[in-house]
């Protein structure tokens, strides 16, 4: 009996669970004991210590009791006036954040950040906002950080300025950061994200990936790399951190600059020129974001680094076929489109 | 209904086990008692001072302390949340008033220890240490199946407490039924139901996955 494996690993093998044992192995605890010998036990309270505590348990809990009560009441009648989406723990980690009036000023105080208020940090402030069942964000120093929606099926912020660090270890295309110029949506990752005072923004994966959108406009960002967006363009292309700087240059002034198109087809020479293998995923980018008569040189240099399957034919990208586009990016290795589809089916109709 | 029993009629059991479990009677297997009988003194002599014996519980109940934590808080703090559980516990243990319950113990200080884990973070703990990054990323080489690694964890982390981390301990630390319900403190029909029902949601989960191409990536 299959259930038979899964209870001790016995009786016929349950492929799906061998393979689940395979893949979640990896997490597995590894770690030898460690030195216990220097760490002191503490030792037991005094008897007579201990019947006082047992008394001022006893009062303690009658005490609790009325202080579940109030808040009972209070938390009941704030459930009507507030939306119904679960609040952010707020922590301090240094000077004094503050939502509203009320600043954090000592490490052991915590607030509630709820759907539509905003945590601010001046100048000499961290704070880290924490949703147990999404992730937890560390909030920089000179940031405001509002709470768009925490509903069950849907968690959004909007990071109006400043820096966030973010480790999200809910459901992929669950969480999102509205930015100035951007929505950013995670699908599984850790990531940085930081919008300056113009509305500018620039997102750096540090693990799984990020997509980047703005009025269908849209990036894809995996680990180790790093995307810029900007007010009323939107995301511009993803590339690698260790890319030359002159493609980082050039990459800049193609996404942004308004230059004429002499001089952004110059550009597109130098990018692919100096890209390496590793940056196919920029040229992936670029694919269908460059004019119709450009698109064969990039797809001729993207084929030459990262050759295309074989169900990718030349002609299909030059008129930009869907599933051959799909088809490519899954061959370079950088993760399967169908999160991508879950994060458009998710996030682009709200 | 002895131990013997149980051990003959497997599929009556495997039956039984879908009452809920307040419904149901444990069995007491020799080899349960003999596991019990072990940990006990384990904790006896821990609590006496004998590191050793505390260095032996580490050993059997690691993985156990790693798999709850990982259900809750990012896979790079684990670790050291492991050995923070255990030196907590160790500071503890003249507290702990039941020596049989010791399991039951740990597994609530390993929840709290997981839910204060950000709250009480200080910038110091925060910081990232790239060394323990790359340590955490480093498994394997291949990037596609670490992506569909930390997302099948990442869809294991959405089900329901209960069901979380009995399949976590049985998926990736590797446990089996009867060693989650013996070191966790809590009956075999129980974890069984958690196993099945988890196992089932998940596969449910996983499948919600679209097949097929969709729209394409960056494509206007």
């Amino acid at each position: 009996m299959k259930d038979d494996y899964l209870w001790d690993g016995s009786g016929e093998p349950d492929p799906e669970v061998q393979k689940l044992e395979s893949l979640l192995g990896r997490f597995r605890h590894d770690q030898p004991a460690p030195t216990f010998d220097q760490v002191t036990a503490e030792q037991p309270v005094p008897r007579r210590w201990r019947l006082m505590f047992r008394f001022s348990f006893q009062l303690a809990a009658v005490t609790a009791v009325l202080l579940i009560g109030v808040a009972t009441f209070f938390v009941f009648r704030a459930g009507h006036s507030q939306d119904s989406g679960r609040a952010w723990d707020i922590a301090r980690i240094e000077g004094a954040p503050r939502v509203g009036w009320h600043s954090l000023k000592a490490n052991a105080e915590t607030a509630k950040l709820k759907v539509g208020q905003t945590l601010v940090t001046d100048n000499s402030s961290r704070a880290s906002i924490t949703l147990d069942e999404t992730g937890s964000i560390d909030v920089e120093p000179d940031s405001r950080l509002k709470v768009v929606a925490s509903g069950p099926e849907r968690k959004r912020l909007s990071l109006e300025r400043g820096t966030i660090h973010a480790t999200i270890w809910g459901p992929a295309g669950s969480f999102g950061v509205d930015t100035p110029s951007a929505v950013a949506v995670d699908l599984g990752c850790v990531f940085t994200l930081h919008v300056d005072d113009s509305g500018a923004g620039l997102v750096r994966t540090t693990m799984g990936w990020v997509g980047f959108k703005l009025n269908g406009h849209e990036s894809f960002i995996p680990a180790g790399a790093v995307c810029a967006t900007r007010p009323k363009i939107g995301p511009g292309t993803p590339y690698f951190e260790d890319a030359s700087a002159s493609l980082r240059d050039a990459l800049t002034k193609f996404d942004f600059a308004k230059i004429a198109p002499p001089e952004r087809h110059a550009l597109l020479g130098v990018l692919l020129s100096d890209a390496r293998k590793e940056d196919a995923l920029t040229l992936w980018h670029l694919l269908s974001r460059v004019s119709e008569a450009d698109r064969a040189a990039v797809y001729d240099r993207l084929a030459m680094l990262a050759p295309p399957p074989a169900d990718v034919t030349r002609k299909g990208i030059l008129r930009l076929d869907q599933k051959m586009l799909d088809s490519w990016w899954n061959s370079l290795g950088y993760g399967d489109v169908y999160l991508w589809n879950m994060y458009e089916r998710t996030w682009s109709e709200k | 209904m002895d131990g013997t029993v149980v051990h003959r009629a497997c599929n009556v059991e495997y039956i039984l086990d879908f009452r809920t479990a307040s419904m149901e009677r444990e069995a007491v297997t020799p080899e349960r008692a003999a596991e019990t009988r072990a940990s006990d003194a384990l904790v006896s002599a821990a609590r006496a001072g004998d590191r050793m014996a505390f260095g032996r519980l580490y050993d059997r109940y690691a993985r156990m302390v790693h798999g709850i934590l990982l259900c809750r808080v990012p896979p790079r703090d684990v670790d050291d949340l492991v050995q923070e559980v255990f030196l907590l516990a160790l500071q503890q243990l003249h507290s702990l008033r039941d020596i049989s319950r010791f399991g039951a113990w740990l597994t609530t200080i390993t929840r709290n220890r997981a839910n204060d884990h950000y709250r009480k973070a200080s910038p110091v703990d925060r910081s990232t240490d790239p060394a323990a990054e790359e340590q955490a990323e480093s498994r394997t080489n291949d990037p596609v199946v670490e992506q569909e690694a930390a997302m099948t964890l990442a869809v294991l982390r959405t089900l329901p407490e209960t069901y979380r981390e009995s399949l976590t301990l049985r998926l990736v630390e590797g446990m089996t039924g009867p060693e989650i319900a013996a070191r966790m403190g809590l009956t075999h029909g129980s974890v069984r139901v958690n196993l099945h029902r988890g196992m089932h949601m998940l596969r449910e989960k996983l499948a919600e996955k679209p097949r097929g191409s969709g729209k394409a990536l960056g494509a206007e």
